[in-house]
């Protein structure tokens, strides 16, 4: 059926039609106890939601142009090469030392050049994981921007990252809510005693937490 | 945060301060509110759908991109929320009741109209007993006052599918009301 229209055929004096929406325009209002409702389930997912920002920095918001020689070029590929690696030792210690079921995490970093860019991979060890997200003062806490992806042995995930030298704060989301920390990180708290963790991305591409 | 901005509370929650959305919450339950329950006939139903509807309003923050706009964002959740409801109503409504001719029922009855809340309710149950389409398109048309493209704009609809479907709304109410306003 066309569903075209010609708005001169709807009568907007129609005295009906206005005493029939008049009697329907009275107010409504919700039941008093409607906003403490939403609030109680709004505060229950907003931390994960929407963590205190701590930091103001915007590096990985910050357009950057990255020029690549050919032997740079080399260099990087040799730098994620060496990420991989360090990042599959930790947690092939890891697994040994939990067994499955076991969570934990590691990281580790490698630097191509200290003045270009640095790419940090995070590993996060959770066999009942569906989701995991890694947030930090690098994605200004904002979820849905940096996803975990499974990675090899069972319940492992892992994502690169370019951080810039210095110190970084973060954390990992699970399925969409639980804050974790790196459990093998330096810890930090803030204000709120909510615990995030701490790495060093050296200037010569060292990492330390 | 009383007098803040839309905008202001939600670069508020954004930042971490989560109480900031008690505000947001405050200033728009009862518009949204209206809406909510002509278009899902029941009060309980209403709070659910609204409910719902905040939740993701605040799940989905960062994608509202417009934040001096966050009410016409909203309603288009509201809207939205409203549908499945009503669409789940429908499914209940289809289970329990037997395949007889709803308008019918609905209509048959009553021609004597006692007092001023008989012709409310002669209304609200007209109005429910619209096609879930139409009814919306009412609402949003005369209830909420709303220009076509406004609503175009909500609901995702073309302004001429909307014109037709408030015509046939008008219709539709002219003959379910013929008792209750002669015409």
């Amino acid at each position: 059926m066309a569903e075209n229209y010609d708005e001169s055929a709807v009568d907007k004096n129609d005295a009906f039609v206005e005493r029939v929406a008049a009697r329907l325009r009275t107010p409504e209002h919700v039941h008093p106890s409607f906003e403490k409702r939403v609030m109680e389930k709004v505060l229950a997912e907003g931390t994960a939601l929407y963590p205190k920002r701590r930091f103001s920095g915007s590096w990985w918001r910050t357009e950057r142009v990255f020029r690549l020689t050919p032997l740079t070029g080399l260099a990087l590929a040799a730098g994620i090469t060496a990420v991989i690696a360090v990042s599959s030792v930790a947690v092939g210690a890891r697994m040994s030392g939990r067994g499955q079921g076991a969570q934990g995490t590691s990281h580790a970093a490698a630097s191509v050049r200290a003045d270009t860019v640095q790419l940090v991979r995070f590993v996060f060890v959770d066999p009942k994981a569906e989701r995991v997200e890694l947030v930090g003062d690098f994605n200004e806490w904002a979820r849905g921007t940096t996803q975990l992806k499974r990675s090899g042995a069972p319940g492992v995930w892992a994502v690169s990252v370019p951080l810039s030298p210095g110190r970084h704060e973060y954390a990992f989301i699970i399925n969409g809510s639980r804050w974790v920390a790196d459990p093998l990180a330096v810890k930090s708290s803030d204000d709120f005693g909510t615990e995030s963790s701490v790495i060093r991305v050296g200037p010569a591409g060292n990492s330390a937490t | 945060m009383k007098g803040s901005s839309d905008a202001e509370l939600i670069s508020a929650v954004l930042a971490g301060d989560i109480e900031a959305f008690s505000g947001l919450i405050r200033r728009y339950q009862d518009t949204c509110a209206r809406f909510a329950v002509r278009m899902l006939g029941s009060r309980v139903d209403a709070d659910d759908a609204l409910q719902s509807a905040f939740m993701r309003a605040f799940r989905g923050l960062r994608t509202c991109r417009d934040p001096e706009r966050f009410g016409g964002w909203l309603y288009q959740i509201v809207v939205n929320e409203c549908r499945t409801y009503a669409s789940r109503q429908r499914r209940r409504e289809l289970r329990f009741t037997p395949a007889t001719n709803a308008i019918e029922r609905a209509v048959a009855p009553s021609t004597e109209v006692e007092n001023e809340s008989d012709v409310s309710w002669h209304i609200e149950h007209a109005l429910g007993m619209l096609p879930a389409d139409q009814r919306e398109a009412f609402l949003l048309k005369y209830v909420e006052e709303l220009t076509y493209d406004e609503m175009a704009g909500i609901t995702g609809v073309s302004v001429s599918a909307l014109k037709m479907r408030v015509k046939r709304a008008c219709d539709g109410l002219r003959d379910l009301l013929e008792g209750v306003y002669h015409g």
